[in-house]
């Protein structure tokens, strides 16, 4: 069953008056579970690429749809309903909140769905990526490795469909680096979500079904 | 929702990132609390002393005696009454006599203040005085100190008055309602209302002066003087003058008017301090909420449900910060005015209501206007932002924020002071530092940066750093310029203020007047004078006379009935120059040239009566005197200072002209209470002299005045103490930066003590920029506020230019490095990891 298509996807902006072709004709279609890589070097568009993917933003022609839903066809408040149902976010620079613990940080994205027993659930999650010991730790208090599976942990407390992650280890050390993908996959699994991760890393693409490799926009494998 | 936006709530106070601006929010409630507070409590306790000159809280003044209903009336609202009547009499002791000024008073008289007796005339130890809250009792009289020599007799004689005796049983020191009133000619006698029948000196046709004194609650004083006033234009009586506290005496009623406008000014800048601190502290917390509010957009959050979040946030915060403002601004005033006890009245009257309405409007309005702005951009912002850090979203303009927050300022200003020329002259002085700021503080940068690239060192690094943040410098130099600036401008307007009392309350001011003086009489006056080292001030010569005719018609009827100048005799007088302390307000001064023969006489007269009296410049104006006619024209009007306790005239005509006539001089001159005896020996000698004696009124006034003093010099404190939490909150909003910089060059192998030295001279050259154009803009926002509240010309303070640099480098270096040194002392690789 097919959860993401993207057809033709452009993406244009105005730099200095001058327009700036940032993706050219970009097509993929992905099936539930399934997991893909969006390789390239810096600058070739794979951040744009998963924004216009899970719908932070509006491709400048072409189509997305998510969950069977074509999403420019959704105003922003249509988009963000569709993302609380069926998208999880995971990111380089990780995106905890300081002022919250790591308990904190993954219960909130539940209670905002108003979800019964969030702290609870967060802390089952916490649990399984080894955080039971950091619950009531500020991130300042966490190292990056830590910090990146508190995120994961409040990805994947929301049960999302498909996951989005971009660079994921990207501030990690190998060994660290490593350890979270073991993390992200084995959840994945055991959850069945799809997975879009956009990744300079060729070991981390390599354990992706499907690779998308980027150059100046444009889809080159 | 609403639950989960106060469980974030409490965790971004728990993590400090809103402490700020609780703080500020409770700081700005407080300050104006407490200044409203006090400003409440001194001001009716000023009524209430305002009252005592009274002898009432309200005074119903007219020439016959009162309507019985009056009585009635003021029972009815449970108001305490008395009644008074006033008359010149002769009084007489054996061969001796003197035309006396008489009260009689009935026995609730005085119903505020006191009247203070002594058995030892002429003594001025508080010791031989006593207090008393009556008059005589009937068949006595007490009487000014300088009538027993005039009549030779001492406590305990008798006197006649009319057709009945009265013993003489104490001497009078001063009574509340005695004011400066001219009409004080003769000695004082007081007698009890009860014996005027058995004197039988008031006849039909006899001049007294009625006075009808109510006393209590407000409302019911309001409402006795709705019904008296309704009662008096349905008669179409014009005959009776309500008087208020605030009316009852023009000197005293602007020394109480110019404490009243110094106080909401003192207000008004803790207002404006709040709010530069609240918008300071709420754009460091809407930084913070970037990433929280990319995040919420990203797990599907609409815009509408993040404003109603924060919505619920601020709503929360404004109701928490408000309360706990209103109860520490209660505590300060509290502790403000144990702390100066002993300065103001034992009892203050209980604040009213306006002052917690003006707290809690503060709080929220404050919120709306100066928080709000730094968080309006939040739900708008692109969940994009999760991606990529440098979108921001879109704040508000730079010109919607300033719009409201003036806007805003304005709505509290005027809820404050209930003047719009105080709030446009802050709002004025607001947007003239805003511009400064924004332009010579730029300029000054960058100047200090070419100068730093000279120095080299660590004056380089500084001066480069404040060039680099260039934005966030000048944002630093907003709120310590307005800081610097408002507290420059509240020690010289204070300083002004009290000056002005002083100049005009100084131990040597003129406190008696000696009027009715013959031209022959002068000389040895000025003789018997000098034999006790006493100096009189400059002589004026008037002529009296009466005015008849207005453009060549006798007065109207009904204006002839309601203005009491128009029927007696006046004092007119005559000067070549306009006189020290008149201002011209329309027409001209006329010139030194002789008057042509068949050329109109020019005339001058006080402003206000002239508009009483319904004249312009042009009309014509004839007087009687001494029977004969003299007509002049109206050239120009004049405003007078009263309170400068020298001769005022209300017509002034060129010299030349009223020579002719039979004329007297008049003069003042200070008496120390020592010489007071000296009133004695002059009127025996010159028994047709006045003596107009305002010592007592000044020693009321000076009481009042020095209350005050205390308590402004609090206030001020209070403010300026306000002034350096606001420099402490700027400071402390640059320091993630600061110590982001700090980090990173103890990391590259900087001392500790080059890092340290480094903040200071950053932190000294913000401060000294800030003071330097601060001093500016207190100078101009002086030169407006002393010549529009003051009525002074307007100066150069030269200690402002010294002050402002000096004391904002010192302070501002002193809170910086105070601050900072704490992260200076934290290894590196710790303070790299705090920071965002």
């Amino acid at each position: 069953m097919t959860i993401l298509q993207a057809e033709q996807l452009t993406k244009q902006v105005s730099v200095s008056g001058r327009p700036l072709q940032i993706l050219d004709d970009v097509n993929l279609t992905l099936q539930r579970g399934d997991s893909l890589a969006i390789v390239g070097a810096s600058g070739s568009g794979k951040s744009t690429l998963l924004g216009l993917l899970a719908g932070l933003d509006l491709p400048s022609s072409g189509r997305v749809t998510l969950a069977g839903e074509a999403l420019s066809t959704l105003d922003e408040d249509r988009r963000a309903a569709l993302r609380e149902r069926y998208v999880g976010f995971v990111f380089q620079s990780f995106q905890l909140l300081p002022s919250l613990t790591a308990l904190e940080n993954v219960a909130l994205p539940l209670e905002l769905r108003g979800t019964a027993n969030a702290e609870r659930l967060a802390a089952d999650f916490l649990q399984r990526v080894g955080l039971d010991q950091r619950l009531h730790h500020y991130p300042r208090q966490l190292s990056g490795g830590e910090q990146q599976r508190v995120a994961l942990a409040r990805a994947f407390a929301c049960a999302p469909q498909i996951l989005f992650a971009d660079e994921p280890t990207g501030n990690l050390d190998t060994v660290t680096g490593t350890a979270v993908h073991e993390l992200l996959f084995a959840l994945n699994q055991e959850q069945g979500t799809t997975l879009v991760l956009v990744t300079h890393e060729q070991s981390l693409a390599a354990r992706c079904e499907k690779t998308l490799t980027l150059a100046a926009g444009r889809v080159v494998a | 929702m609403t639950a989960l936006a106060v469980k974030l709530l409490w965790r971004s106070w728990r993590s400090g990132a809103l402490q700020l601006v609780a703080g500020a929010l409770v700081l700005a409630v407080a300050v104006v609390t407490s200044v409203a507070l006090l400003a409440d409590r001194v001001q009716l306790a000023l009524t209430e002393q305002s009252a005592t000159f009274l002898a009432a809280d309200l005074v119903v003044r007219g020439p016959q005696s009162p309507p019985q209903q009056w009585q009635q009336w003021s029972a009815q609202q449970q108001l305490r009454s008395s009644r008074t009547a006033s008359f010149n009499s002769m009084v007489y002791a054996g061969e001796e006599m003197h035309l006396a000024a008489v009260k009689a008073v009935d026995s609730g008289y005085p119903l505020r203040g006191e009247v203070v007796v002594s058995q030892q005339p002429f003594s001025q130890l508080a010791s031989d005085w006593q207090p008393r809250q009556s008059g005589p009792e009937p068949g006595q009289v007490w009487v000014d100190a300088r009538l027993l020599p005039l009549l030779n007799v001492e406590i305990g004689d008798t006197i006649e008055l009319g057709a009945t005796q009265l013993q003489i049983s104490q001497v009078v020191v001063t009574e509340p309602d005695r004011g400066g009133s001219f009409s004080l000619f003769g000695a004082r006698v007081l007698m009890h209302y009860q014996d005027l029948g058995a004197a039988a000196v008031i006849q039909p046709g006899s001049r007294v002066n009625y006075r009808f004194l109510v006393a209590g609650e407000a409302a019911a004083v309001a409402a006795f003087n709705d019904r008296v006033a309704t009662d008096l234009a349905q008669r179409q009586d014009q005959h009776w003058q309500v008087i208020t506290p605030d009316g009852a005496e023009a000197s005293i009623a602007d020394t109480v008017d110019r404490g009243r406008k110094f106080l909401l000014l003192a207000g008004s800048v803790g207002v404006i301090l709040a709010g530069v601190a609240l918008a300071l502290a709420s754009r460091q917390f809407a930084d913070g909420q970037l990433a929280q509010v990319a995040l919420l957009k990203c797990w599907g959050l609409r815009a509408a449900q993040i404003r109603r979040f924060y919505t619920v946030q601020i709503a929360l915060l404004a109701l928490l910060g408000t309360a706990l403002g209103l109860l520490a601004g209660w505590l300060f005033h509290s502790l403000l005015l144990a702390a100066v006890a002993d300065f103001l009245p034992a009892q203050l009257p209980p604040p009213g209501p306006r002052p917690w309405l003006i707290g809690l409007a503060t709080g929220v309005l404050t919120l709306i206007g100066f928080a709000l702005p730094a968080l309006w951009h939040l739900p708008a912002l692109s969940a994009l932002a999760v991606l990529r850090a440098e979108i921001k979203g879109q704040p508000l303009t730079w010109l919607a924020r300033v719009a409201l927050a003036l806007a805003i300022t304005l709505v509290l200003l005027y809820s404050y002071s209930g003047s719009a020329w105080i709030t446009v002259g802050m709002v004025v002085t607001l947007a003239l530092l805003a511009l400064l700021i924004g332009s010579l503080a730029l300029l000054m940068l960058w100047a200090l940066r070419r100068a730093g690239n000279r120095s080299g060192g660590v004056w380089r690094m500084a001066t480069a750093n404040l060039w680099r943040q260039r934005l966030q410098s000048q944002l630093q130099m907003l709120g310590f310029a307005a800081a610097i600036a408002l507290l420059l401008v509240m020690t010289v307007v204070r300083g002004s203020l009290i000056e002005e009392w002083r100049w005009q309350l100084a131990d040597d001011a003129p406190n008696h007047f000696l009027v009715n003086v013959a031209p022959y009489e002068i000389a040895p006056v000025n003789a018997l004078l000098a034999e006790r080292n006493l100096v009189a001030g400059d002589w004026f010569s008037m002529v009296r006379g009466r005015l008849i005719e207005i453009n060549g018609a006798p007065p109207p009827a009904d204006l002839k009935e309601r203005h009491e100048s128009l029927n007696r005799e006046l004092n007119l007088s005559w000067s070549a120059t306009l006189p020290e302390n008149n201002q011209l307000v329309a027409g001209e001064w006329w010139s030194q040239q002789p008057l042509a023969a068949e050329a109109p006489v020019p005339m001058s007269i006080e402003v206000e009566l002239a508009a009483e009296l319904g004249l312009v410049l042009g009309d014509r104006v004839t007087f009687s005197l001494g029977g004969l006619r003299f007509e002049a024209e109206l050239v120009n009007t004049r405003a007078l200072r009263w309170e400068s306790m020298t001769p005022n005239f209300y017509f002034l005509f060129p010299e030349g002209v009223l020579e002719e006539f039979p004329r007297s001089g008049i003069t003042s001159l200070h008496i120390p209470a020592a010489e007071k005896r000296v009133i004695n020996d002059l009127l025996r000698r010159y028994p047709t002299i006045v003596a107009i004696e305002l010592d007592k009124v000044i020693a009321q006034i000076q009481s009042v005045v020095n209350q005050v003093t205390q308590g402004l010099q609090l206030m001020t404190a209070m403010i300026l103490l306000c002034g350096v939490l606001i420099l402490y909150a700027g400071v402390a909003l640059s320091m993630p930066l600061r110590q982001q910089q700090s980090a990173l060059l103890r990391t590259l192998g900087s001392s500790r003590g080059r890092v340290l030295r480094l903040q200071t001279i950053e932190f000294a050259l913000l401060g000294a920029v800030a003071g330097t154009v601060a001093a500016l803009a207190a100078e101009l926002s002086l030169a407006i506020i002393v010549r529009q509240l003051f009525d002074g010309a307007a100066q150069i303070h030269p200690w402002l230019w010294l002050l402002g640099p000096v004391g904002g480098a010192l302070v501002v270096a002193l809170l910086g490095v105070s601050y900072s040194a704490r992260s200076v002392g934290v290894p590196p690789l710790q303070l790299l990891r705090q920071l965002p």
